[in-house]
């Protein structure tokens, strides 16, 4: 052979080993972002995008089901998906909030979807005429809306605690979604408020060492808890979100937590008791019972997996998980879904009934408080008897606003239920004995309180008053504020993922 | 003597060690964009570097299986250390094969020496399970029906689910594993807005 020819050879071998790797490489390459397109991203999410709908068409599947959140069509024994006026149902809850909002106005929840809705429409935010006015604080829209952080990011935390409700009404507009709880990048869970953080650190613990199961139940937790506001810390004068969580998550830890600050949420207007509001400690009471203890999150049953044409994805329709055992209880078990919900009825029925026969004495209280006062009883001898009402109620109160405490964690709820009956009860043996004292020993009658009227009535509540105010400014003030948010929101940059 | 043959006349060096760096080159860089070190790991997020395991990833992922067992420990031997990576070796070359071709099928189904690996993986954890004593001697045939079948055979859920064929996870864009990555609990934003 000779050199010529080698070299050629030579020459034409080191050309194709050059080409099959390059074609190596560009088909890794190519490979590789075949993997963008399983699926399909049709626009870009930016960090702070609050717009569900935007996030829906990359996930379509996951959007329409959070959609179905605005459904009205189930009920269970004590709640469901619809707007049940509870102060209908229970007139007793007039007279204990008596001199706070939730007397006025206070429904059963209904879905994520309807939270800017419902705060709007409730008349416990009242009918505000302008910026400053209403008699809410800003911090009340803390967890409606995936406007939050997105508002937080640019003002700042306690600037977006200050000021009034209607302040930031144009700025919150879109219901609690996609970005609440997820990254914009890579759509794992991620914490989204403050409150939930600092909480955590005053346990010392640190929130980064979560689990991913135990994610699926701390983004919930941000919202479903008990919580106050703190005028007093960071910020003076600034209402922050505050979890009493140092003393740990049970209804005593908090209650030592408000009693050692010396906390009230209101003062009652009867028994001028300092009182406290539980809000909704539903993630606390699920930690007390056997679902939390055997590593059950909250999305395995309010979010179970579902599939479509074998496509798996989890159900963002959150909702009672009654309205889908087969996808939620049934997964672990195996009994029939009558009897499995009939568990759950048999178990909340039997707190119900306490609970009810609750409601009844804690009015005694208050109206029994009341006519101590009304007889000229002093401060020093009414202290004692206005810390057990406050105590009892505390109790009744974390029993019943953690919705679905009942089945979360029975047992709890009903050793709740009993020690504030039994501080009720406490308080009136010592009411009687006053009584007595101001030479007053007769029952005193329980008051004609049979429905929500006659019990706004008797309270000394202006109703057509409260509903002219709430007309008046959905009329004039939110068709402003959705015009703002409309002319903001068209600024927003939607960067389409092309395919080309 | 031959190697002496293969060293170029002094004028042509220069250019040919060009031309084999150019080669030896793109070679890393393939091996780099391929991430081929990865493959030495026990990482069940190496396996969805092929975005066509993805069905499998996913369903182990959702699966109990997933806080006791990754990919490696179920679908290659554990005898010894020289059949675990020679297993791997010949799995893997025939895998990228297949890959590169695009030659994979619709629906991915073990060959029998993976099926023997998984068999034997199964019992390895669950031996208890299989060779209870009490059922032995209570169940009659009971040593025939354990030995004549594959866990699989009844056990079908496990770990991946019936769902196997390649369009099953669409949407899944969990292919990105992020929930190892723990630094985004909470965002950067809300970390500096916490710490003024």
């Amino acid at each position: 052979m000779s050199s010529k020819l080698k070299n050629w050879l030579l020459f034409i071998a080191t050309c194709l080993v050059v080409i099959l790797l390059a074609m190596l490489g560009s088909n890794i390459t190519e490979r590789k972002s075949e993997s963008q397109f399983a699926y399909q991203p049709q626009v870009k999410i930016t960090e702070f995008e609050p717009r569900n709908e935007v996030w829906g068409e990359n996930f379509p599947r996951q959007y329409q089901s959070f959609m179905k959140t605005k459904e009205m069509n189930f009920s269970t024994m004590l709640n469901g998906n619809q707007e049940k006026d509870i102060l209908e149902d229970s007139p007793e809850l007039v007279v204990l909030w008596a001199g706070y909002g939730f007397s006025k106005d206070y429904n059963a929840p209904r879905g994520h979807g309807y939270a800017i809705k419902d705060i709007r429409e409730t008349l416990r935010t009242g009918g505000p005429t302008g910026p400053g006015t209403g008699p809410m604080p800003s911090t009340c829209w803390t967890c409606k809306s995936p406007d939050v952080p997105r508002l937080m990011n640019e003002i700042g935390i306690s600037e977006f605690y200050a000021g009034k409700w209607a302040d930031k009404g144009a700025e919150i507009v879109n219901p609690i979604g996609c970005a609440d709880c997820h990254d914009n990048k890579t759509m794992a869970l991620k914490i989204s408020r403050p409150a939930l953080i600092e909480a955590f650190e005053s346990m010392g613990k640190d929130i980064n060492d979560a689990s991913h199961q135990e994610m699926r139940s701390l983004v919930c937790a941000q919202c479903h808890v008990e919580y106050y506001f703190n005028k007093k810390e960071p910020k003076k004068g600034v209402p922050y979100l505050t979890f009493p969580w140092a003393n740990g998550m049970t209804v005593e830890g908090a209650e030592k937590y408000y009693d050692d600050m010396n906390f009230s949420d209101w003062t009652h207007s009867m028994s001028k008791t300092p009182m406290l509001k539980a809000q909704h400690p539903g993630y606390e009471t699920y930690q007390q019972g056997i679902h939390a203890k055997r590593g059950v999150s909250c999305a395995d049953c309010h979010m179970p997996y579902k599939t479509e044409g074998g496509q798996k994805f989890t159900d963002h329709h959150i909702q009672s998980p009654l309205a889908n055992p087969a996808n939620s209880c049934q997964v672990c078990h195996r009994q029939e879904e009558k009897e499995l919900i009939e568990n759950v009825y048999s178990n909340q029925r039997k707190v119900k009934e306490r609970t009810k026969r609750l409601e009844k004495i804690l009015v005694r209280t208050h109206v029994e408080a009341k006519k101590a006062w009304d007889l000229g009883a002093t401060e020093a001898q009414m202290k004692p008897i206005l810390m057990d009402i406050r105590h009892a109620q505390w109790r009744w109160d974390y029993a019943v606003a953690s919705h679905g405490g009942s089945f979360h964690a029975p047992v709890e709820i009903s050793r709740i239920v009993t020690t504030a009956t039994d501080k009720a009860q406490e308080a009136r043996i010592k009411l009687a004995r006053l009584l007595a004292d101001l030479g007053y020993d007769k029952e005193v009658p329980y008051p004609a309180i049979e429905t929500k009227a006659k019990a706004q009535k008797y309270i000394g509540l202006d109703m057509p008053k409260l509903e002219k105010e709430k007309k008046t400014f959905e009329k004039n003030i939110i068709p402003k504020w959705l015009e703002q948010a409309k002319a903001r929101e068209a600024k927003y940059p939607t960067e389409s993922v092309s395919s080309k | 003597m031959m190697f002496k043959k293969l060293i170029p006349p002094k004028q042509w060096q220069p250019v040919v060690a060009a031309l084999i760096g150019a080669i030896v080159g793109l070679a890393i860089y393939t091996a780099y964009n391929a991430r081929v070190g990865s493959y030495l790991s026990d990482d069940p997020t190496t396996c969805v570097n092929c975005h066509v395991m993805t069905p499998e990833f996913e369903s182990w992922k959702h699966s109990s299986h997933r806080e006791v067992a990754t990919c490696n420990d179920c679908h290659v031997p554990h005898t010894s250390v020289f059949a675990k990576y020679g297993f791997k070796a010949k799995d893997g070359l025939y895998h990228s094969y297949v890959y590169t071709t695009r030659s994979e099928p619709q629906v991915i189904r073990m060959h029998e020496a993976g099926q023997e690996v998984v068999q034997a993986n199964c019992i390895r954890c669950h031996g208890d399970q299989v060779t209870d004593a009490k059922t032995v001697a209570m169940v009659p045939d009971n040593y025939k029906h354990r030995t004549d079948r594959q866990c699989w055979e009844c056990h079908r859920e496990t770990p991946h689910g019936r769902v196997k064929s390649l369009s099953s996870v669409g949407l899944g864009i969990e292919q990105l594993p992020v929930q190892y990555n723990k630094k985004l609990i909470v965002p950067e934003w809300l970390k500096d807005a916490l710490s003024k």
